[in-house]
């Protein structure tokens, strides 16, 4: 179990001015380019082009557009783009050879406005940078935070024997112009440790210290028994909700699709992974290595972009983050459909997350009290209308909240 | 003052018994061998652990155990690769399909989830416990996993290969193919097409329990062997001479058909008259009964078509007589003998009464029962001759059932190539060459055909668990083509089916012209009396196993006799009359458990030892019944030598008792056999119910200032808000209900329950979590001890004693959520309380075990897991057993070692209704309302819904006159209600 988030705020900070500084740095050497029109022109390539290309070497179902400003004409671009068929059959040379090398597919037309085509192109002429290939193990732990604790220890011990020192050589100045012995260091701590001792109120004092900090820690551990807030197993697989979720922004019931039809949200299944990532071989934070592992599983071929016939597939065994016990029957869909509650009300901010932890407590206490606080989604749901109005004159002007249809009954969690 | 006063414990101490001081001396009165050991200083020395050693161990242990349940478990979760479009993990599909193992027919729905059938319903016909239970059948892991070849594991190309060049080249001789009853049109297509590509195959039926008689009568009447289906909704006047009809008679479809023509609403009622030997479920539901011995059988029947020519007839049929003259073409006749000429008259009297045509269909006929055992008799002496050069066997098991299983096994040792394909490697199978193992229902595909112009489609709900086949593709690959799926859906396509219509409703019907069949013969002959002193032997199916085909199911084997209530067990039935004149006894032994008398039973060369005698109230005197379908062999584990195999009898009239030493242990639920006085049960006749509607349902009063009060105008008690929201109620009527258990094999299925076997159940440990109460009526009544001036304790120990031929009444009894309930009030860790809902919920991870709610729960309906019953060696049922286990509902918790469990009234049933009815906006319908119990009840007896819903119709039956509250008078308010029992008798 790791937290990934790291107390010291401020050295997250200086990474984070370090990153953007290089950046910025990195992009001075290029031509001063409109960084608006690049960012229009990512958005038409993505909507439209990554079915096809990618932006690089590889071939997927056309070439791989990296520096294809610097192999083709603007004009030429245009001219493809817009109808590629007609202008094979102008008899273009190198329009021809390409038509011939992508097994006699011609390119499906597009029509841009001149605008959107100057972005794309801009776009084209200024791929983004080739990311920083991270490891899957970088990705789960970015920055160790053991570590950081013994460092800051470090730092508070380094303090104290400085202070130790600044001390005893301010006392042994003092004695040395009082014409008396100096002492050593060691001598010195001896020596107020032996009189520190001597006072029975202070022994007295230290004991209690430590009993308060021995009850504290073990009333804090044994309450947390079972219970496994941020809980963040290592993944077979480095998914990163937060590029899927976050910034492509990608629906939760598109891979979780069960979660408003059964008790279960379901993982989704290897052939929904793999509607995106027939395409999609390369990933923005591990490249390919953890892509591939799906390609393993299922037996896919990213290069002949095949599935291997008589491959024997592998299952994805997925570590379980959130685990209900067996004897709590709870159902996804009666929160997400019938009770209308948000996903990250319970999962958080899974949107952020490159590593999925658990949010919320999942204990009964947890349950309860939303059930106590929460009102009954009944407005436009006919189930609810006689109950609704039965209930409105029984608690005039309450919330109708999900404890008062029963909702913190035994038997509605426990059979 | 001091006193000298002394106080004495006894009298003992009193008189100074030298016991008394012994044993104040002796704290322990079982000796303790603590001095034996440690006294023994040599015996101390030579252990090589010392007391030292024992607390580290202990320390160490207490500490690694501490270690251990601090790590957090790894769960993982294994999603699909490719999930199948059908499936969404948690959500349950229903498939319809077809069961029929040559014995028991239904079309059903089968729940599947997550690609596992965990349950089967019913889709709108009669089905039964046996059905109900199939699906765990289908798990058993006592099934054959691969074929087979002299008994060593061998691959199907192996096996297939062989037998067409064998079956290839038999040039001389014929091939003998033996099956249960055929309802598959296609497979009767395919043996056709079998029988033209190898010559000389012959095909016979035959049925473990033979029909021949009725069949080979119809031939003689009809030209026709068949058997003709019966209307029992239309019968005002049903006599049935020992036909069990409502439990194994023939076809399991005539409950629902006999309860819908007992209707008292309507004012009428059919007259149900039965003369049987052995009391059976249809004679325990029977206005009147009579008991007759087997050898009275054709000569009472022949009697009564004397009596309705008008000639003079036995006394004991006049009621019977009276009764049917004035029901012309509104009755029905049946009898269970399996002899031509008794079968004859009561076709004879069916003609004469003008049934056919009306109450009873010859030329729209059913097509469960085709066997014919004369054939069998016949292919036994070629076999025998060395005439069968190939025996294929199908859904049959003659080693077993067969009532002369040692001349067949003998025969079948000069055949020179035996094929089973048996899903078992049973025992004929295991005598065979070659065992091809069949598929079971819910794996295969298929269709039937159960009666006329009605059929029904099967279709797998999961891939074969093991390398089985079914028997339909073996036929397609031994006559070299294969893929019976297309086959079957070609054939039905080319008859101008909606293939995909009709797989989803799961049956279909052919508007197929009535048989044209002759004109009615009278071939009757009188059956004159032949009496006989001896003691004479009536076999019947059980409820539960029927013919035994399942006997390797636990939940059948521990389903309860709903007449004996025992259970894991056949016996000798017979009447207390005949028990005392022989001597044999049944007593309750210290725990309560019943025990009972052995005895040697032989009849000419068949001897069985050491059965065991069971005294049944109804068992006619001088006449035993017993039960075929145990004593198997080669069953299973669960299976296997549970009772006796009573097939040898089959044709064995009379039987000689000899008493043996020994006692046996039966394992039977029920100890009380009647009511003693009280009105547990109401009862009341149909005059009295059309002159008042509420008659028998009187209610308790208590004396209160404000006069004579009902109990339920007297609580104490705070209400429940019972009137917001739902309230969920279940009515029983019991005039509906036959008493059959198909519900408590459905409870089963539905919400985990264990199987305990035999000796938790002596121990009064069972798990159901429905019982079906059985009273007798006895001879002594209040009114007659007031008339005769019986003291108070005569009365009530004669109360004890059930009638001879008693009127019998069941009672299902689950929880009955009071809502004002005794167990809420007593549990110290509140781990049973009320919902909003009316349901009294049970919650197992806050039980600690007390078990004070057993204790108070007034109708004992609360069950104690005494052990942990799943995973555990020595409970090896289903739930300990990787393949049994997959029928477990996953929505219901396993429950663990020291909790106590009861009907929740399925309230994961209520949740799932409830939730997809948010989750569409819609009010909740009343049909969609079910518990395991009431979807499985094909006599419609069972009522649920929500009795807010003023258009539900437990909310009307709620405030019938006829529905009452069991013990009422304890006002604990039950959500589960009866309807009074209502007897069309005089």
């Amino acid at each position: 179990m790791t937290i990934p988030f790291n107390n010291n705020r401020l050295l997250q900070l200086l990474f984070v001015v370090f990153i953007s500084f290089s950046s910025v740095l990195a992009q001075d050497t290029n031509v001063v380019i409109d960084s608006i029109a690049v960012q229009k022109g990512e958005q038409i390539f993505k909507a439209n082009c990554t079915a096809c290309h990618v932006m690089g070497d590889k071939k997927l179902i056309g070439p791989g557009l990296l520096g294809v400003t610097d192999r083709r004409t603007k004009e030429w671009l245009k001219k493809w783009i817009n109808s590629s068929s007609d202008f094979i059959a102008s008899g273009d040379a190198d329009a021809i050879a390409i038509y011939e090398e992508y097994n006699k597919v011609a390119m499906p037309s597009y029509y841009f406005e001149d605008t959107d085509y100057e972005a794309v192109y801009a776009y084209l002429q200024n791929p983004p940078l080739p990311k920083v290939i991270a490891d899957a193990g970088d990705l789960l732990v970015s920055e160790d935070e053991g570590l950081n604790i013994s460092t800051q220890l470090m730092f508070i011990a380094l303090f104290l024997l400085l202070l130790v020192y600044v001390l005893t050589s301010l006392k042994n100045k003092l004695k040395d112009s009082l014409a008396q012995d100096t002492e050593t260091i060691t001598q010195t701590l001896v020596n107020q440790f032996n009189l520190f001792i001597s006072n029975n109120r202070n022994i007295v004092f230290v004991a209690f210290a430590c009993f308060i900090v021995v009850v504290k820690f073990g009333y804090d551990s044994l309450s947390s028994v079972g219970i496994y807030t941020k809980y963040q197993p290592e993944q077979p697989i480095a998914f990163s909700h937060k590029v899927h979720a976050g910034e492509n922004g990608v629906d939760c019931n598109y891979c979780h699709s069960s979660a408003r039809k059964s008790k279960h949200s379901g993982i989704p299944s290897a052939n929904v992974c793999m509607n995106c990532h027939t395409y999609i071989n390369e990933g923005t934070i591990t490249g390919t290595t953890e892509i591939s592992k799906i390609y393993e599983a299922v037996g896919f071929d990213p290069d002949s972009r095949t599935y291997i016939s008589g491959y024997e597939q592998k299952p994805i065994k997925w570590v379980r983050i959130h685990n209900l016990p067996d004897l709590a029957y709870f159902n996804h869909s009666q929160h997400v459909v019938a009770g209308k509650v948000e996903c990250k009300t319970c999962h958080g901010p899974i949107e952020e997350m490159d590593v999925v932890y658990q949010h919320a407590e999942l204990t009964m206490g947890w349950c309860i009290e939303c059930h106590r606080t929460t009102e009954v989604a009944m407005e436009g749901n006919e189930y609810y209308t006689e109950l609704h109005e039965q209930l409105k004159e029984k608690y005039k002007g309450q919330k109708i909240t999900v404890d008062k249809i029963g909702g913190i009954e035994c038997g509605k969690c426990h059979y | 003052m001091t006193t000298t006063k002394k106080y004495w414990k006894g009298l003992a101490q009193l008189h100074d018994d030298p016991i008394v001081e012994k044993l104040a001396q002796n704290e322990f009165v079982e000796e303790l061998p603590v001095e034996k050991f440690l006294g023994d200083k040599e015996n101390l020395s030579s252990t090589n652990s010392s007391r030292r050693d024992f607390l580290k161990f202990l320390g160490f242990s207490t500490a690694a155990a501490t270690l251990a349940a601090c790590e957090t478990p790894i769960v993982k979760s294994i999603p699909y690769l490719v999930k199948p479009d059908e499936i969404i993990p948690g959500v349950a599909n229903y498939y319809a399909s077809t069961i029929y193992d040559g014995r028991d027919y239904a079309s059903v729905l089968v729940k599947t989830r997550e690609g596992r059938p965990i349950k089967i319903e019913n889709n709108g016909t009669c089905s039964n416990s046996r059905v109900q239970a199939s699906v765990l059948s289908l798990y058993d892991s006592a099934r054959l996993k691969h074929p087979l070849k002299q008994n060593q594991e061998a691959s199907w190309r192996t096996v297939d290969s062989e037998i067409v060049e064998k079956l290839s080249n038999i040039k001389e001789g014929k091939i003998a193919l033996l099956t249960s009853t055929i309802l598959s049109p296609t497979t009767t297509q395919l043996i056709k097409e079998f029988s033209d590509k190898y010559k000389n195959v012959e095909h016979l039926m035959i049925d473990s329990t033979p029909y021949d008689g009725i069949l080979d009568a119809n031939l003689d009447s009809y030209g026709v062997r068949l058997a003709p289906s019966y209307s029992f909704d239309k019968a005002d006047v049903i006599v049935s001479f020992g036909a069990d009809f409502l439990a194994n008679w023939m076809a399991n479809e005539y409950a629902t058909d006999y309860v819908n023509g007992r209707n008292p609403k309507n004012g009428k009622m059919s007259k149900h008259y039965q003369l049987e030997t052995n009391l059976s479920l249809s004679g325990a539901n029977a206005d009147k009964r009579i008991q007759i011995k087997p050898s009275e059988h054709g000569y009472l029947i022949s009697s009564l078509y004397d009596a309705l020519k008008g000639k003079k007839f036995d006394s004991r049929l006049s009621p019977i007589v009276k009764s049917l003259k004035s029901a012309n073409g509104k009755s029905i006749i049946i009898s269970n003998s399996n002899d031509k000429n008794v079968q004859l008259i009561v076709n004879a009297i069916n003609n004469k009464l003008n049934n056919y045509n009306n109450t009873i269909s010859i030329n729209e006929p059913t097509h469960l029962k085709q066997g014919n055992t004369q054939k069998l008799n016949d292919l036994l002496v070629d076999m025998q001759a060395g005439d069968v050069k190939a025996l294929i066997t199908y859904n049959v098991n003659p080693s077993y059932s067969y009532a002369n299983s040692s001349q067949f096994n003998e025969a079948l040792k000069k055949v020179d190539l035996k094929i089973s394909t048996s899903l078992h490697n049973d025992e004929t199978a295991s005598l065979m060459d070659y065992v091809c193992p069949d598929s079971h229902n819910l794996e295969s595909w298929g269709d039937a055909s159960p009666k006329h112009g009605t059929y029904s489609l099967m279709q797998p709900t999961i891939s074969p668990l093991f390398k089985t086949r079914q028997f339909q593709e073996s036929l397609l690959v031994w006559t070299d083509r294969s893929d019976y799926l297309t086959y079957l859906k070609n054939f039905w396509t080319n008859n101008g089916i909606d293939w995909n219509v009709s797989l989803h409703d799961g049956y279909f019907n052919i508007s197929e012209p009535k048989l044209s069949l002759k004109n009615f013969i009278d071939k009757s002959s009188p059956i004159n009396l032949v009496s006989s002193n001896e003691i004479e032997l009536e076999l019947y199916e059980s409820i539960a196993l029927g013919d035994g085909y399942q006997a390797n199911n636990p939940w059948l084997q521990e389903l309860p006799d709903p007449l004996t209530r025992a259970c894991w067990d056949n016996y000798l039935t017979i009447s207390s009359h005949t028990a005392e004149q022989l001597g044999l006894l049944n007593w309750n032994v210290s725990n309560g458990a019943l025990n009972g008398s052995l005895v040697d039973i032989t009849s000419d060369d068949v001897v069985l030892r050491n059965v065991p005698v069971m005294i049944n109230p109804g068992q006619a005197r001088s006449t035993v019944g017993m039960a075929i379908g145990y004593g198997r062999t080669k069953a299973g584990k669960a299976g296997d030598n549970v009772g006796f195999n009573a097939y040898p009898f089959t044709n064995k009239k009379t039987i000689t008792i000899e008493k043996v030493e020994g006692e046996y242990e039966f394992a039977s639920i029920q100890l009380h056999h009647t009511m003693m006085g009280r009105d547990i049960v109401k009862e009341t006749t149909l005059a009295d119910y059309i002159k008042d509607p509420s008659s028998g349902n009187h209610r308790e009063t208590y004396a209160t200032y404000k006069g004579k009060l009902t109990a339920d105008k007297v609580s104490l008690y705070d209400e429940h808000d019972l009137e917001h929201g739902h309230f969920w109620n279940l009515s029983i009527d019991l005039t509906a209900c036959i008493g059959c258990g198909e519900c408590v094999i459905s409870c089963q299925a539905e919400n985990n329950i264990p199987v305990v076997g035999k000796a938790e159940v002596r121990n009064s440990r069972d798990m159901h979590w429905m019982r079906i109460d059985r009273y007798f009526s006895s001879d002594m009544t209040e009114e007659l001890s007031a008339e005769q001036k019986i003291s108070m304790i005569d009365m009530f120990s004669e109360m004890e004693e059930p009638s001879e031929n008693p009127e019998v009444v069941f009672q299902p009894v689950m929880c009955m959520h009071c809502n004002h309930a005794p167990c809420e009030n007593v549990c110290p860790v509140a781990a049973t309380t009320h919902s909003n809902e009316g349901l009294n919920q049970m919650t197992y991870n806050r039980c600690v075990g007390t078990r004070y709610c057993a204790n108070n729960c007034p109708y004992k309906v609360r069950r104690f897991n005494w052990f942990q019953y799943s995973d555990n060696d020595k409970f090896d049922f289903n739930m300990n057993d990787d393949y049994g286990k997959m029928v477990l509902n996953p929505d219901v918790v396993v429950r663990s070692r020291g909790v106590i469990e009861k009907c929740s009234m399925c309230i994961q049933k209520i949740q799932e209704l409830k939730l997809d009815a948010k989750k569409s906006g819609k009010p909740i319908e009343d049909k969609d309302a079910q518990t395991a119990c009431a979807s499985s009840c094909s006599t419609n007896a069972i009522i649920f819904g929500d009795s807010n819903n003023k258009e539900s119709l437990v909310s009307k039956l709620r405030t019938d006159e006829r529905a009452y509250d069991l013990l009422d008078h304890l006002n604990v308010r039950p959500s589960v209600f009866y309807q009074t029992k209502i007897r069309n008798k005089a």
